[in-house]
């Protein structure tokens, strides 16, 4: 593979995790425009623990996973009974002030005659771990979808569960599920903290893979496409939000056939999609069917 | 002090009635088809961006360019409504609104395209000084903006209230089924609806563009942004709320930007809708929204 393969293949990955994260809160039946957020607050506290103090990048991740879900549970905890519209607003607000809080943040250090750190708009430079770590970008390419492929199978596992079950009762009717038992409010929290979590691993990578961050990379833009991919790909399986990524980064930018009118070609192409497939290619009705005829 | 309060308040009245025409057209369009249209800013954005290109290509006078900004509005917004609206009026609000957001890619590539600098000239609406009174200034543009946004009001208004297409519209959504049984065509009202929003968006964008005198690629999310924030700061789907929220926001703006700076303005402006979400006031939660 040459390189520019590779960094495609790599982005790929990278928004397959938010993504997955706007999915997850999907099939829960709420719609959120501020996932991006906690990619940002992943990407920011990762890339702060590594380049600032030289904690190795698994221990930073697991910290900014725990960030993560923290803040998508102070963002939850207020929100997450709103319905429809008012959610994704309030989800979308909490972002923007997420995302100008990072331009606010001047946070550096001396390192080795280097200043470091968070400078507001002007971003964070120099997030070297792999670079230092001697990870060439094909080992990174296969760090990040390892643990892809680890959290598909984990949603697979989990969505022929009884957790599963609940997750999809929670979201198609949520006074249904309330009244089999189901504590619907802390049954949302804790799968908006999950979503949180598993944004801010995506931002820990990403910031890594890209080793400059800045506040612009985290704004509405990418939320509302995470929520895309999700239900181009489908709300049938886990791997409809990778599918729908992998659409729109994989084969539209890196196939570099369109240049300067791919967005033109992907718009027209997902609003069409949508008329003929209003849940995503691999919708329910698909999936079930694959799994008739594969098992 | 007390002078700088009024100074401001004035200031944010203006910017305010432009955020409440930007959220009047969003508020027509969630309170009869029920449906987000993220699509309504970079519609606007193309009806600018092709009058700009007819202001630098044959230089036409304003008029002309106000009539270019709502033509070229109110045709990106049928193509809008036929790709993401039309399919999906009686299936997911979800599927509308996300077809809407890939709209709204396209059309900002295509103004882009179009004219791809960082920024354009735009005629101004008004080239003398500003009116001076009791020590406090206002530019004509924004007491021509607040005095268009007020007159629109009133015309919308009566309009709902005092026409047969009113009737209509009211009748769709109060009760869309019986509406339909006495011979009102639901697809055709909110078409109409639809087209009426457009053309409101347009001349929104056009009366921003000539007072900043200057469009840029911002212009599409800004509009979206700001017009979402105003309606759900007034409430979600009453006109009177879109105005209230529009002159709210701008007051709110105009205020945190004398004491805090752009960036802090901001934060405030977000800040607020989220604590109102989160405490959910009666008056906020009266529409439901699915």
């Amino acid at each position: 593979m040459d390189d520019y393969a590779i960094g495609v293949l790599t982005n790929v990955g990278l928004f397959s995790f938010v993504a997955l994260s706007a999915y997850v809160l999907l099939l829960a039946g709420e719609m959120s425009f501020g996932q991006q957020a906690f990619f940002g607050v992943g990407a920011y506290a990762g890339g702060i623990l590594t380049a600032m103090y030289g904690v190795p990048l698994p221990l930073a991740a697991l910290a900014a996973m725990a960030l993560g879900a923290l803040a998508a549970l102070l963002v939850g905890l207020p929100t997450l009974r709103l319905k429809g519209l008012y959610f994704a607003m309030a989800t979308l607000a909490a972002a923007e002030m997420a995302r100008i809080l990072f331009e606010l943040l001047h946070f550096q250090r001396e390192l080795e005659g280097e200043t470091v750190g968070p400078d507001g708009t002007q971003g964070f430079r120099g997030i070297r771990w792999i670079f230092e770590n001697g990870i060439e970008p094909g080992g990174f390419l296969g760090l990040v979808w390892g643990l892809l492929f680890g959290i598909v199978v984990i949603f697979l596992l989990v969505e022929r569960s009884r957790l599963g079950m609940t997750l999809r009762s929670v979201g198609d009717d949520p006074e249904l599920a309330a009244s089999l038992g189901v504590d619907v409010d802390r049954f949302k929290l804790g799968v908006a903290g999950a979503a949180g979590a598993l944004a801010a691993l995506g931002g820990v990578l990403f910031a890594h893979h890209n080793t400059y961050i800045e506040p612009r990379n985290f704004d509405i833009m990418l939320g509302v496409h995470s929520l895309a991919y999700a239900l181009i790909g489908g709300l049938g399986t886990a791997l409809g939000p990778l599918l729908g990524v992998a659409l729109d980064i994989g084969v539209l930018e890196g196939s570099r056939i369109f240049g300067g009118t791919r967005m033109i070609v992907f718009g027209g192409l997902v609003a069409v999609l949508l008329v003929f497939r209003p849940r995503g290619l691999l919708d329910e009705k698909v999936v079930h069917w694959l799994r008739t005829r594969f098992s | 002090m007390f002078l700088d309060l009024a100074q401001n308040t004035l200031d944010g009245l203006a910017r305010g009635s432009a955020y409440a025409l930007l959220a009047l057209g969003f508020t027509l369009v969630f309170g009869v088809l029920r449906r987000v249209n993220l699509s309504y800013g970079p519609a606007i954005m193309l009806g600018c961006y092709l009058a700009t290109w007819a202001s630098m290509a044959i230089h036409a006078n304003l008029i002309l360019l106000l009539a270019v900004s709502v033509a070229g509005t109110v045709l990106a917004g049928a193509y809008v409504e036929r790709l993401c609206f039309a399919p999906h009026r009686k299936g997911s609000a979800i599927a509308a609104m996300v077809a809407s957001f890939a709209l709204w890619m396209q059309l900002e590539e295509l103004a882009v395209l179009a004219l791809p600098r960082h920024l354009y000239a735009f005629p101004a609406l008004y080239e003398g000084s500003p009116l001076q009174f009791l020590g406090l200034t206002l530019r004509v543009e924004s007491g021509v903006m607040i005095v268009v946004a007020a007159g629109v009001c009133v015309a919308l208004r009566r309009t709902l209230y005092h026409s047969k297409f009113g009737l209509a519209v009211r009748a769709a959504v109060e009760n869309p089924v019986a509406a339909s049984l006495a011979g009102i065509s639901l697809p055709g009202v909110f078409v109409r609806v639809f087209a009426v929003a457009s053309a409101l968006g347009g001349l929104a964008g056009f009366l921003i563009s000539a007072t900043h005198e200057q469009v840029t690629p911002m212009l599409g999310m800004w509009s979206t942004l700001k017009g979402l924030l105003a309606m759900m700061l007034g409430g979600l789907g009453s006109l009177p709320g879109a105005v209230i929220g529009g002159l709210a926001l701008g007051l709110v703006e105009a205020h945190s930007q004398w004491f805090f700076g752009p960036q802090l303005r901001d934060l405030i402006a977000y800040l607020l809708l989220f604590l109102l979400l989160a405490m959910r006031p009666r008056w906020m939660t009266t529409q439901s929204a699915s």
